[in-house]
């Protein structure tokens, strides 16, 4: 037992030292967000002896951070509506669609998935430029519900088929049309796969870069990811607005986070596996 | 049943069925309809621009896009040193990664199933930087590296005192190591999941013939999850032959073009330096169809070795 116990605190340790490295970064710049740049050049692990919020409002002042956040949560929310709600639609159908048709209809969108994005993204800025939706956060999230709906047809797919066919035709005995019976009685029990998707979805649109970077050409229009790429590089080594800013980014995120981790965590491990 | 039924049905009145059918059809119409408008705008459409117009001179300088058949392929493969250099680096690093990252997610997925109170605690700790945009997560580790590092190496840790982004040497293994920090942890949460699953049965029938616990990991817990390695490794290989964002914000592809990977390489040929968007057409077709053939030979071998519980 005595061996036990000994192999027990060396799991411990090894797990503290690679815990302490994975939250290091973030921390090293919390604490020096809230210093003056003297504080940093002097010494970066001691803790702020006064907070320098000066920082934060300046950060503030500089970009305009409500508008980048109503930016970013325009071009999430119409993203992840999108991919949800379409994407769940015709997981459903094909999954209720027994047949050749509905086989290759599903590999045609699967085939996607494969395509890296930068392969895409010189005609896909032109064909955004010929409708004239380049530049505009709501015509940015319209194209995420182009790449991102595949990945949601394929994960409602697997999902509907675990579902029981009996109450859909109470449903249609009951009068209901289709579209009522999908919206009143599919999606509520959809509702797992759909968090799942959603989840997935959220940490990849709220994140991503190089679309916004593409597609966006007004400062007013920037997300909060590409104001802070604009600062970083306007800001040149004035490290603790840069900082400041960096903590503004990571907040609404990590405070999703530690309230809906179970369902992230649970969702990765979901969508990956169903993968 | 139903076919009779239905036939029955077709004999007696045609004309119902026929309105039974093409009410199919339309809902069937209804219910697609708007993912496959999606879709074909800014995936399918684009991809057949794509693979249009790399046998196009397209480029944002002259008004005629003229065809010249093979003509950028066979630049990019023999005239363009640049293009084969971000390739040649993007296989080191893709190398690199995966079998990095998926070791230790691995290896801190299975010093954590062992932790019984402190389970949740690791698991939501070592997925953090997830949370944490790639790009930022670069421009928090720029931060570390220019900053941080350098400070602590006074304190007699003269390994920490490296031009870690200056110096063309070690600027790649920074963007590996912010690579594997950011990614890690996703990694571990899908292996957490795959050994939960194996079988506490077949562990415990393990040590009772007398298998010892490395023994029990290669022939008990590796075979069980191997299908979770399938999936990661995917994950992981397609991650890293696309890599982008890390390199942009932490090196830029520098110092010189000692960090430039294929994606950078396509993006300044496209938006940066020469706006040949034909050409960086060609060369994304050249990186597209290497993934294709990695990916498929690495899923078609793995999943030969999966076992079913």
């Amino acid at each position: 037992m005595k061996k036990n116990r000994l192999s027990s605190i060396f799991n411990m340790v090894i797990l503290i030292a690679f815990g302490a490295i994975s939250l290091f970064p973030i921390y090293m710049v919390v604490i020096n967000s809230f210093k003056s740049q003297d504080q940093i050049f002097n010494s970066v692990l001691q803790l702020p002896t006064t907070l320098h919020f000066t920082n934060y409002t300046e950060a503030f002042s500089q970009i305009n951070i409500a508008q980048a956040l109503w930016n970013s949560l325009t071009v999430t929310g119409i993203g992840i509506a999108g991919i949800v709600l379409f994407g769940s639609m015709a997981g459903y159908k094909l999954a209720r669609t027994p047949g050749k048709l509905s086989q290759i209809i599903f590999l045609f969108f699967m085939s996607s998935m494969l395509i890296p994005f930068h392969s895409i993204m010189i005609t896909l800025t032109r064909m955004a430029n010929m409708i004239g939706i380049q530049g505009s956060t709501v015509g940015l999230g319209l194209i995420y519900i182009g790449l991102g709906v595949s990945m949601s047809i394929f994960l409602t797919t697997g999902f509907v088929k675990t579902i029981p066919k009996e109450l859909e035709e109470a449903a249609k005995i009951d009068g209901a049309n289709e579209m009522q019976t999908f919206i009143k009685v599919i999606l509520p029990l959809l509702s797992p796969i759909l968090v799942t998707i959603g989840i997935l979805n959220l940490l990849w649109i709220w994140n991503d870069f190089l679309l916004p970077l593409l597609m966006l050409t007004n400062v007013n229009d920037y997300t909060i990811i590409l104001s802070v790429n604009t600062l970083f590089g306007e800001y040149n080594n004035d490290w603790p607005k840069i900082l400041a800013s960096l903590v503004i980014t990571t907040i609404p995120l990590i405070t999703a986070y530690v309230f809906l981790q179970k369902y992230i965590l649970d969702g990765i491990a979901e969508g990956a596996v169903k993968g | 049943m139903d076919t009779e039924l239905a036939t029955v049905k077709t004999k007696s009145n045609t004309f119902r069925f026929n309105k039974a059918k093409k009410k199919k059809c339309l809902s069937f119409l209804m219910f697609l309809t708007p993912a496959f408008l999606f879709y074909a705008l800014f995936m399918l459409i684009p991809l057949i621009g794509a693979v249009y117009y790399s046998f196009t001179n397209w480029n944002a300088a002259s008004q005629v896009t003229r065809f010249v058949g093979l003509s950028n392929y066979i630049e990019a493969f023999t005239n363009d040193p640049y293009f084969k250099e971000s390739m040649l680096l993007t296989i080191k690093y893709t190398s690199i990664v995966v079998i990095v990252q998926n070791v230790l997610a691995l290896l801190i997925a299975l010093l954590i199933e062992y932790r019984n109170r402190t389970r949740n605690l690791f698991r939501t700790v070592f997925f953090m930087p997830n949370m944490v945009s790639l790009i930022i997560s670069a421009f928090m580790w720029s931060f570390i590296f220019t900053i941080v590092l350098p400070q602590l190496s006074e304190y007699g840790l003269s390994l920490l005192d490296q031009g870690w982004l200056g110096n063309p040497d070690v600027a790649f293994y920074s963007i590996i190591i912010v690579a594997i920090w950011r990614g890690t942890g996703y990694m571990m949460i899908i292996y957490i999941a795959a050994l939960q699953g194996v079988p506490v049965h077949l562990k415990e029938a393990a040590i009772i013939d007398g298998a010892s616990s490395f023994q029990n990991f290669i022939h008990v817990t590796i075979p069980m999850i191997m299908h979770a390695i399938t999936i990661c490794v995917f994950l992981t290989l397609n991650e890293a032959f696309k890599v982008f964002d890390v390199v942009y914000g932490l090196t830029g592809g520098g110092p010189g073009r000692s960090t430039q990977v294929v994606a950078l390489n396509i993006f300044e040929e496209a938006f940066s330096g020469n706006f040949r968007y034909g050409y960086a057409n060609a060369k994304s077709m050249i990186l597209f169809v290497i993934i294709l053939i990695i990916t498929i030979v690495q899923v078609y071998v793995m999943r030969g070795k999966e076992v079913e519980s």
